[in-house]
């Protein structure tokens, strides 16, 4: 019996893998753009390093808090996960500037909101130079 | 800076980041830009006009 006409040509063509998927994504990870940078994106790889830089340095001038899991506070552990999501920035300003954030300044929720999203974009760009790696993206 | 800004700023980043990240084409990212970011800075001014009539009351102590 014969296949139903179509049924080939319905699949979406598989696309070659453009590069080691999971370089770029430890790159990605560990320094916002650098997978972009390493999948031949540069012009993208700048406006995002730019871009989580920004709002990672703003975050940093409120005073906004870098996580760290807190015993009994599950939800720390999140945010942590969130925050680490910047790649070496955060065990930098953790390990080399011993920043902390200030629980008492004014900026202190808002900083928190920019440092957190920082880290939160970097991890979407880790997924997205993992999808172009993968040729999934352009 | 004031709140306002703040809200401004960080609207813009977020905004500029997804259209980056989801569209290729010019037309296409000023479109989602502006849907982002006017969605962020009119909904967060529109929440916070519902909000104003309750009362914030006296801050909470710090754990």
């Amino acid at each position: 019996m014969s296949e139903p006409s179509g049924t080939q040509t319905s699949q979406p063509a598989a696309r070659a893998a453009v590069a080691n998927p999971l370089v770029a994504a430890v790159l990605a990870w560990l320094v916002p753009g650098a997978g972009h940078l390493f999948l031949k994106r540069g012009r993208r790889a700048l406006l995002f390093f730019v871009l989580v830089i920004a709002a990672l340095v703003i975050g940093c001038r409120l005073d906004g808090n870098l996580y760290t899991p807190v015993e009994g506070q599950p939800l720390t552990l999140l945010a942590t996960v969130g925050c680490m999501g910047m790649g070496l920035p955060y065990f930098a300003l953790r390990y080399l500037f011993d920043y902390h954030g200030e629980v008492m300044a004014a900026g202190y929720e808002y900083g928190t909101a920019f440092v957190l999203t920082a880290g939160l974009m970097n991890l979407l760009l880790v997924l997205d130079a993992w999808d172009i790696a993968l040729g999934k993206k352009e | 800076m004031s709140h306002f800004l703040l809200m401004v700023v960080y609207a813009l980043l977020v905004s500029l980041f997804f259209t980056a990240l989801w569209r290729r084409e010019r037309a296409e990212q000023v479109k989602l830009f502006l849907q982002l970011f006017l969605g962020m800075v009119v909904g967060g001014l529109a929440v916070a006009w519902l909000m104003y009539p309750f009362p914030s009351g006296p801050p909470s102590p710090i754990p």
